[in-house]
């Protein structure tokens, strides 16, 4: 779900600054929107801004802890697209405004399976942009059927060893560990999380994964190795670039996501932001935006032009949501958050 | 004069704002426990007491093997390349010495993904070595990522104060040694290098600084479990959130930096004094 791509950070950034400096014209209302990198067809963004005749700044982040870290240091926006546990935080933290569903009259499109997750059931202030899962993109070529059994210990086969990519971020790789050990991967049980850390060491003995980010893309899109940790809707489009590859959900269990988009408190541009959410929601918007990322869309009816058209046949776009050992992340506390980051940061500079 | 002294003011205020202000910072969090906002702090020693974990000192170490050996290649190719440019004529040293910045007009981000392109398991290499019939190899992910493309990145940083300070030698001092019989590698030893020391120094001393504090190239041409010092405090900013380790880390690197600086001023300074 938040990919990785300093380049695409960098051209944003400098984007903006261009687009902050080139208009001296300030009876145009400015949009502040902040969004995870490469998540957005980005010709929706001048479509928006021709429609509605605004300006419309448009920033990336490559994680949803760098994106906080960002809101920390008192930079605002109006709208977000953070995953669920940082919305129940943003949420929990007095960062947000509720979201007033009259102004967005497309909500009618949203597949009501997606709205009222547990990080916020009656969704008061989020408004789902894509959802989907984590799982194993493997290469069926190489990967025997008969080893998929194993499950999430599939990435201790030492078969398989050194054709590993596993996801460099802390929560997805804590998450792998917890759910092979048969834990909930929203334990605050010191001794669960400790023996998930031995699981990762051990991993990284046995396997000597590489620990990438987004460009495990067009690493697997090339077939450089045959085993990756991915999102659903990055597997997505990396199956649609290359046969050879099968995307599976381990049966212990593993995380479902979902990223919404939502307002912050501080916005002063509040019919803006709705308009902007309610654009994006708009059946024809989200069938370019979905066609364009890969991932799987809320909006029902470009979901389902989606399983005809752009990713027929791609398991990955329509992920399985119905297992019952599948979790959503939930809000850490900060201890507990500071537990797991001194433990993610000595599995990798172990 | 006097007047001219007074001009120095706005820069002293821009250095305040910019230098001692947010380095005032790094040491108060680095002494304090209690999150980020500095609203309810608590004095303590932890963060430091945590590095000295034995995870962390191997992470420093590691930096310092990766730091010397980066520097130790690009004193071997910068001087050569130093040595040779110097051989030239005036105009066309001005010309060499251009081309060898050349490549620092572009970002280093691209240059390193340039370097991605190059090694990566089907990139260019490995595809010239299939056309050969040879056996693909491993690039992407190693030690070897991570040096050659701090070296072609930190590269300019050692030859242009090495240039300079062969440069300024002065031809009748190398005649001299030759007219008195000196061979040619004696004339070098006892005369050349001894006399770009100045220069060398200087290049080790930017490198080596840029080489122990970076995080972009072994982020990328490393992996994510690819740990340096410089990943280790990145990572606790922007994705840990534990700004109060960060600062510990970053105030134990600056004063290292501050040793491995003053300690290669001495050598520079004895130096000198031998001379005399």
């Amino acid at each position: 779900m938040m990919k990785k791509n300093l380049l695409a950070v960098m051209a944003a950034v400098g984007m903006s600054a261009l687009l902050l400096s080139g208009c001296g014209n300030s009876s145009k209302a400015t949009l502040k929107v902040y969004n995870a990198g490469e998540y957005m067809d980005t010709s929706l963004l001048s479509k928006f801004e021709k429609e509605f005749d605004c300006n419309l700044v448009y920033e990336t982040f490559d994680s949803n802890e760098s994106m906080y870290t960002k809101i920390l240091s008192g930079e605002s926006y109006d709208v977000l697209i953070p995953s669920d546990y940082m919305i129940e935080r943003l949420i929990k933290e007095d960062y947000l405004q509720k979201i007033d569903w009259d102004k967005i009259p497309n909500s009618g499109n949203l597949n009501q399976d997606v709205m009222g997750q547990e990080f916020d059931p009656d969704n008061e202030y989020s408004v789902p942009y894509f959802y989907g899962t984590v799982g194993i993109l493997y290469d069926t070529t190489v990967v025997d059927e008969e080893d998929l059994e194993e499950g999430w210990e599939l990435l201790r086969n030492t078969k398989y060893a050194g054709d590993i990519y596993m996801y460099d971020s802390e929560r997805d790789s804590f998450m792998i560990a917890l759910k092979a050990l048969g834990y909930s991967m929203n334990t605050d049980n010191t001794d669960e999380i400790d023996a998930a850390y031995q699981w990762l060491i051990e991993q990284r003995d046995l396997m000597d994964p590489i620990y990438a980010g987004d460009d495990v893309i067009d690493n697997m899109v090339s077939g450089n190795k045959s085993i990756a940790i991915v999102y659903s809707g990055d597997a997505a489009y990396i199956m649609s670039e290359n046969e050879d590859l099968g995307f599976y959900q381990p049966k212990e269990g593993t995380n479902q996501w979902f990223d919404c988009m939502v307002i912050m408190k501080d916005s002063e541009q509040t019919d803006l932001a709705h308009e902007f959410i309610n654009f994006m929601l708009d059946v024809d918007n989200a069938t370019a935006n979905t066609a364009e990322v890969g991932y799987t869309s809320p909006v029902t009816e470009a979901y389902e032009t989606m399983l005809k058209e752009d990713y027929a046949g791609i398991s990955s776009y329509s992920p399985d949501m119905t297992n019952p050992l599948d979790e959503c992340f939930r809000y850490q506390t900060s201890e507990i958050k500071q537990y797991f980051a001194d433990l993610w940061t000595k599995v990798k500079a172990y | 004069m006097k007047y001219y002294v007074k001009m120095v003011r706005p820069y002293m205020v821009w250095s305040f704002l910019l230098i001692v202000i947010p380095m005032l910072l790094i040491a108060i969090y680095s002494v304090t426990t209690g999150g980020n906002t500095l609203v309810n702090i608590q004095f303590t020693l932890e963060n430091f007491a945590k590095f000295a974990e034995p995870i962390y000192v191997q992470v420093f170490v590691k930096s310092l093997q990766i730091g010397l050996i980066t520097v130790g290649i690009c004193l071997a190719l910068g001087y050569t390349l130093a040595y040779q440019i110097c051989r030239f004529e005036e105009r066309i040293q001005s010309s060499l010495i251009l081309l060898v910045t050349i490549p620092m007009w572009i970002n280093t981000l691209l240059r390193t993904y340039a370097w991605i392109s190059i090694l990566s398991d089907n990139g260019i290499i490995n595809t010239i070595l299939q056309a050969l019939g040879l056996e693909p190899v491993t690039l992407m992910y190693t030690n070897f990522a991570v040096i050659i493309g701090m070296v072609s990145d930190f590269l300019p940083f050692m030859v242009i104060p090495i240039h300079t300070s062969l440069s300024k030698i002065d031809k009748s001092l190398i005649e001299a040694a030759q007219d008195l019989g000196a061979t040619p590698f004696q004339t070098f030893t006892k005369v050349i290098f001894k006399l770009s020391i100045p220069g060398v120094l200087n290049g080790v001393i930017v490198t080596f600084l840029l080489s122990i504090s970076t995080f972009v190239i072994p982020k990328l041409l490393g992996g994510g479990q690819y740990t340096l010092i410089g990943n280790l405090i990145e990572n606790q900013f922007i994705s840990v959130g534990n700004w109060n380790f960060g600062s510990a880390l970053s105030l134990i690197l600056t004063a290292v930096i501050l040793l491995a600086i003053t300690l290669m001023r001495r050598l520079d300074q004895e130096d000198k004094e031998e001379e005399l």
